[in-house]
This record gives structure tokens, C-alpha cells and sequence, in this order.
């Protein structure tokens, strides 16, 4: 029975990867595209893995374990979206300065970034001077690391390939953690302990 | 030399028809004169019996300076400039019209120089007076030129001026900048309003529009697509052919070139359809817009000022086959192009701010589109700010369900690892003997391999306690992950799981406490989950 559902659980996992291969034209196909290959999702597993492994000592509490994923899911990024280098960066304080001068248009989330927006909001056209959706494409912009003050179309570029690496990262910790507790439930099962 | 090879190659090309005119010269000068022309009108002296007599008048101005025509006259003045240009380095004339030249242009073009010697030697035997200042006019313009484009852009502008002999050559001169012509070969000229010297040569008289049509297949394609252009140039035989084609022709030019006209607004309301067309500027040849001049000069203007967004939905309107056939021929060979082209649409605002914003709302559109896609229920909705507020629904939903996730990592990871310090001592000793460990699928072989060692020893403990609560975990958890809809079951089953499960886990953490795990890890998991449901 443990084998059956942990063997369910993996096939099931690499179908729900292939499942989703959907090629979409456009400026953003690859950003969606290249989330849901089950490649990715094998890179980004292993990357998880590893970095939950050396939290053997200390008490990792969710939070950790949670960063911990994102910092793996911005590393499969390979930086080429501006929220994984937020969340890069965010995570390595000293390294920060160096990635900044090297990079140029890295920058925090929090910080106030150079006045580099390409558009404010307000200028781009009618609909999207509307109170409702400037609101809202600030909430939005607030919601993707590195994301504050961006225009909207970058933001809408950005938002798209969050939404992607966010599904993937779902999927990946989900099969993972029924995996961890498949694998505790079969040794629990297993090995009875007698009390 | 390189050049020579290439004009008796071309000379073979076209045609005998021209080369006995033009040895009519001295043995010196023929060599110039019909490389010259060969170069730039190659095709079009091949096949016509009419450019090949205007052309042949050309030739024969500097030759016989035919006192008679004071188009000649500003025609012998022209090719007496473009050598003038070729020989802008070389020509150590001593007459005063050479060394003016030289004078007016700087750079020099790579023509050899005794062509272009025989070609001042010309002009100096056809003036004897001193150039007009009309014709000093387009020197400077023509001066900067590179070496072949600036070449044939000249002997563009030259056929231009010549085709437009009626015209007053002062007015062509004016419009004849570097720029524009140049433009017009889509190979290496940068963008300018080639239109402009077209359209300005949208002249009454055949010949102009005879001239600057062949001049234009020429320009545009000047090495493969020629041939086919020169095919379509005997088709255009009738004057009206000719003027309407030279309009679309300079229309599409002048489109290619300025990129945000707006087909309708100024149209003679010959166009009907109006065109979103992404025109390259080949391809915009057929655009089918009428000449308008004044358009012309207006779009030239815009023109170079911009960045267009190119959207390939170039729109033919039904301009005569030939026109098309030349499209073909050029669509393939996309120029490559540092602004982006972008057409106005019908009854919109042309000016700069309104298209650069039309431009980017077309993007901001394309995203949101793609958006939509990616998340799911949004197709129903209509309207930026609702979807706006699905997709930040959406967005938090994933990250509650990741944190989610990532806190159930988070108990069953360390709190194997924590609890197997605590615990080994307690109850490894116990479960160490039997244990037997399932052989995963290599998918979560490292997984296995982590899980083996640390948590089945911790998990034993814990599982005892709470199986029963686990086993729903996954049953849960499987039933979640196989339900289709990813977004909306699993938020829902969450939600509802999450309940189950905190108390579930608060029943498993306190029996972790109890066994030693940790307490305050314990309380934190506790806490954290409170938090979250």
C-alpha cells in the first residue's frame, strides 16, 4: 500500500509536469513554458532537497524551509527575472553591493530603486490611469519580490513568469512533502515500534 | 579594379544600348559615365527605351553640353557632383569646379579615381562656367556618403533630379537630403524620407515617375531582388500605371521610412482599408496609399524622430500584382532595422505621444492576455481591473499554498532531525532492528535516501502517535494533487484541509513535545499554524 501511493505519488508528479507543456507564442511563451517542463521541476526538487538537507542541525522552522524554497526557485530562475534576483539578493545581504555594481539593475524590493521605471503609471494610457487598475498594479507590484515600482507592462511580464515559477515550486514541494511523508508513514508502518 | 569589374560586368547586363552613346565621349569619360549609370540603373536602362533616351540625354550633357536644355545643363551639373563625390579624395584638378567639389564633400568614396577623373574632366569640358548655386546645393548633402550607398544614393537623387527636369531644381535639391535618399535602399541607408525626394518628384511629367521607379526597384533591392523588379518595370508602361505606382511606390516609401502615417486620415479616400499594417518598408511598397506629397513631407519629418513598433499585419490593398510581386520578393529579406515601424490606424491620433502610447498599451495588452491564459478563471472576466484583482488573487493564493507546503516540509525535515537527537536515544533503540526500507522510484530517491536515515528513526516515534492523523495527511494531500483544477480545488481543499490538518498536527507536535521533540519548535509550528488558518 505505502509502495502503490508512493508510486502513485512520483508518476503522478512527472505527469502533472509533462501535463502542463503548453507552448505559447508571444513575448512571454518562454516564460511559461520553461516552468513546467518536469526538467525544471527535477532541477528545482533537487535544488530543494539540497537545501533542506544542512538544516539538519538547527531547528528549520517553516519559515526557513519556505525561504529556503524560494531562494531555490529564484536560483532556477538563473536570474533572468527581476524578482528572482529580488529574492537573490534579499537573501545575501553581504553579496548585495557586489551584485549590485555588477549588475547595475539589480535592486531590493524594499529599497527605493533609481528612478528607472520606464513609464510612471499614470502616463500610459487611459484604462490604466484608472484609480482601480494603478491600485491594483501597485498591490500586484507589491506582491512580486523586486517588483515595487515598475511599469506595467514589465510588471505584467514579471507577474507572468512569478505566476509560472510559483506554480512549478507548488507542485514540486507538494510531491515532495508527500514523498517525505510517504517514505515516514512506510517506515512508520514498517517498523512498528512496540509502544 | 573591384568597382570597374562590377560596372562591366553590369555594362554586359543591360545592354548595348547605351554604351555606344556614351563612347559618343572621350575614351576617358565613357569609362565613367556608363559605369556610373550602369551602376545605378542597371535595370532599368536594360529594358527601357525611354529611360535609355533620357539617360542617354543625361550622357550626352556632359559629353556635348547641349547648351539648349537647362535641365541638361543641371543634370550635367549633378553627375559632375557625384564625381565630384566619388573623387573627393582623388581629383587634384586644378580647375576650380573640381576643387570645389572636393571642397564641398568630405568623405571619400571608394570609386576609383580615374572614373571619376574622366567624369570631372567632363564636366569641366561640358560647363567651362562656374556651377550654379543651385547645383551646390545638394553637394554638401551628397557629400557625406559612403562609397557604394552613397553612390547609387546620388545617382538616385541624380535620376530623381533628372526624372524631374521640369521641376525646379531647387526645390529637389532642398529635399534631397543624405538621409533620404539613402533610406530608400533598405540594405544600408538609414532611415530617412526617401518619400520626400519621391514625393517631391511627384511630378506631372512621365519621365520623373518613370525615373524614380526604376530607381526604386534599384534602390530597394539593389542586389537580388533587382532582377524581379526590373521584370516588373516594362509592365508599368502606361503614364497612369506609372503615377498611381509611383505614388504607391512613394507612398510605401515614404511609409517605410516615417512608418506612422496613417493611411486614412489624409487619403484621397482612394484607400479604402486602412491598415494596421506593419509594413517593412519593402513590403510597404505596396502599400496602397495614395501619393500625397504634403504627406509626404510631413511623414518624413516624423519619421526620423521615432521608434515605431513593427506588427507584421501589412495589409495589400489591391495595388496593381506587380506591386506585390515586388513584396514578395522583399519580404523575406527583413532589413534590419534599429526603430520599429509601427502604422496608425484609421481615424487615430498620428502625432508621436499618441502612437508611442498606442504602442505600449498594445503591450500592456499582449501581457495581460498572456496573463489570462496562465490564470485560470480569468476568461470570463472582461476588464483590466478585474482580472487585475483575479491574477492578485491568484498570486496569493499560490503563496499561502507554498508557505503552506513549505511548513509541512518544515515538520517532517527537522523535525526528524531535531527529534533524532532528542529521540535516538529514546526510541532508536527500540525500531532500530526492524526497519526495512522501501525502495522509492529514483524520483525521490534523494529523498528516500535523506528520509532513511534521520526521520524513519525519528518518524517512528511520532508515528505511532499519529498515523492515524498522517494517513489523512496523504489521503488528503493525494486526493488534492489528482483533483484537475490545481487553483481553485486545491485553495478550496486547503482551506479545508488546513483546518483538519492543524489540528491534526497540533495533536502530532504535542505528541512530539511530549516525546522530547522540541518543545519550542513544537509551539512555534503551533503558532505558526494558528497564524495561518
Amino acid at each position: 500500500m505505502i509502495s502503490s501511493s508512493s508510486s502513485s505519488s512520483s508518476p503522478s508528479s512527472s505527469s502533472s509536469g509533462s501535463r502542463k507543456k503548453k507552448m505559447k507564442p508571444g513575448l512571454t511563451a518562454q516564460a511559461e513554458t520553461k516552468w513546467q517542463t518536469a526538467a525544471q521541476e527535477q532541477v528545482y526538487g533537487r535544488r530543494l532537497l539540497e537545501a533542506l538537507r544542512p538544516t539538519g542541525g538547527a531547528p528549520a522552522g517553516p519559515r526557513a524551509v519556505k525561504e529556503a524554497a524560494d531562494s531555490a526557485l529564484a536560483l532556477t530562475a538563473r536570474g533572468q527575472s527581476r524578482w528572482s534576483r529580488a529574492i537573490l539578493l534579499g537573501r545575501c545581504r553581504p553579496r548585495r553591493k557586489l551584485l549590485l555594481k555588477a549588475g547595475g539593475r539589480i535592486r531590493r524590493g524594499r529599497r527605493q530603486p533609481r528612478s528607472s521605471a520606464p513609464v510612471p503609471l499614470q502616463q500610459v494610457s487611459a484604462e490604466l490611469r484608472g484609480k482601480k487598475v494603478r491600485d491594483r498594479l501597485r498591490l500586484l507590484g507589491r506582491l512580486v519580490p523586486g517588483c515595487r515600482k515598475l511599469s506595467a507592462s514589465g510588471l505584467l511580464e514579471e507577474t507572468a513568469d512569478y505566476v509560472a515559477a510559483l506554480e512549478m515550486q507548488v507542485k514540486t514541494m507538494r510531491a515532495l512533502t508527500e514523498a517525505l511523508s510517504a517514505a515516514s508513514l512506510s517506515a512508520g508502518a514498517t517498523g512498528e515500534p512496540g509502544s | 579594379m573591384e568597382k570597374e569589374g562590377f560596372w562591366g560586368q553590369q555594362w554586359q547586363a543591360t545592354g548595348a544600348k547605351l554604351p555606344p552613346e556614351l563612347n559618343s565621349g572621350s575614351a576617358a569619360s565613357d569609362q565613367l559615365p556608363q559605369c556610373f549609370l550602369n551602376l545605378n540603373w542597371k535595370q532599368p536602362m536594360a529594358h527601357d527605351a525611354d529611360f535609355e533616351s533620357a539617360l542617354s540625354s543625361l550622357v550626352s550633357s556632359p559629353c556635348s553640353n547641349p547648351p539648349a536644355s537647362a535641365d541638361g545643363s543641371s543634370i550635367g551639373e549633378l553627375i559632375g557632383r557625384l564625381g565630384g563625390i566619388c573623387n573627393s579624395n582623388d581629383i587634384s584638378a586644378s580647375s576650380p569646379y573640381p576643387s570645389a567639389d572636393a571642397s564641398c564633400y568630405s568623405t571619400p568614396l571608394n570609386s576609383p579615381p580615374k572614373l571619376n577623373l574622366s567624369v570631372m574632366d567632363h564636366r569641366q569640358q561640358g560647363r567651362g562656367g562656374p556651377p550654379m548655386p543651385v547645383n551646390r546645393v545638394p553637394g554638401p548633402q551628397l557629400g557625406p556618403f559612403s562609397a557604394e550607398p552613397g553612390f547609387e544614393d546620388g545617382a538616385a537623387r541624380l535620376s530623381c533630379f533628372a526624372g524631374r527636369s521640369s521641376g525646379s531644381f531647387a526645390g529637389q535639391f532642398g529635399f534631397l537630403d543624405p538621409g533620404n535618399l539613402s533610406e530608400a535602399s533598405r540594405s544600408q541607408c538609414p532611415k530617412a524620407g526617401f518619400g520626400s525626394c519621391v514625393g517631391v518628384g511627384q511630378s506631372r511629367s512621365e519621365r520623373p515617375a518613370h525615373l524614380e521607379m526604376k530607381m526604386r526597384p534599384k534602390i530597394d533591392g539593389s542586389s537580388t531582388a533587382e532582377e524581379s523588379e526590373v521584370g516588373n518595370g516594362p509592365e508599368e508602361s502606361s503614364l497612369s500605371d506609372r503615377m498611381t505606382a509611383e505614388a504607391s511606390s512613394l507612398r510605401g516609401i515614404t511609409d517605410n521610412n516615417s512608418g506612422k502615417w496613417k493611411t486614412a486620415t489624409k487619403r484621397k479616400g482612394r484607400r479604402a482599408p486602412l491598415s494596421s499594417s506593419a509594413t517593412n518598408p519593402p513590403a510597404n511598397m505596396t502599400e496602397e496609399e495614395s501619393s500625397d506629397a504634403k504627406r509626404c513631407k510631413t511623414a518624413d519629418r516624423k519619421g526620423g524622430a521615432k521608434n515605431e513598433v513593427a506588427k507584421p499585419k501589412t495589409e495589400k490593398n489591391g495595388h496593381p500584382g506587380h506591386r506585390e510581386g515586388k513584396d514578395n520578393d522583399h519580404q523575406p529579406p527583413e532589413p534590419p532595422k534599429d526603430y520599429i515601424h509601427v502604422r496608425a490606424r484609421r481615424g487615430q491620433a498620428t502625432d508621436a505621444h499618441s502612437l508611442a502610447e498606442r504602442v505600449r498599451r498594445e503591450k500592456i495588452s499582449k501581457r495581460m492576455k498572456f496573463l489570462q491564459d496562465l490564470v485560470p478563471g480569468c476568461n470570463k472576466v472582461t476588464g483590466k481591473a478585474v482580472m487585475l484583482d483575479e491574477i492578485i488573487n491568484y498570486v496569493q493564493s499560490l503563496q499561502r499554498q507554498i508557505e503552506f507546503l513549505s511548513m509541512k516540509l518544515a515538520t517532517l525535515n527537522p523535525q526528524t532531525d531535531v527529534s533524532m537527537e532528542n529521540l535516538l536515544r529514546k526510541d532508536i533503540y527500540q525500531s532500530r532492528g526492524p526497519m526495512p526500507q522501501p525502495v522509492f522510484p529514483a524520483e525521490i530517491g534523494t529523498v528516500l535516501s535523506y528520509a532513511h536515515q534521520p526521520q524513519t528513526i525519528a518518524l517512528q516515534s511520532i508515528v505511532t502517535s499519529g498515523l492515524e492523523a498522517q494517513f489523512s495527511l496523504n489521503s488528503l494531500q493525494s486526493s488534492l494533487r489528482q483533483s484537475q483544477s490545481l487553483q481553485h480545488a486545491t485553495t478550496d481543499a486547503y482551506t479545508d484541509a488546513s483546518s483538519q490538518l492543524g489540528g491534526l498536527w497540533e495533536d502530532d507536535l504535542q505528541n512530539v513535545a511530549q516525546t522530547g521533540f522540541g518543545q519550542n519548535h513544537g509551539q512555534t509550528h503551533t503558532g505558526h499554524l494558528k497564524i495561518e488558518l
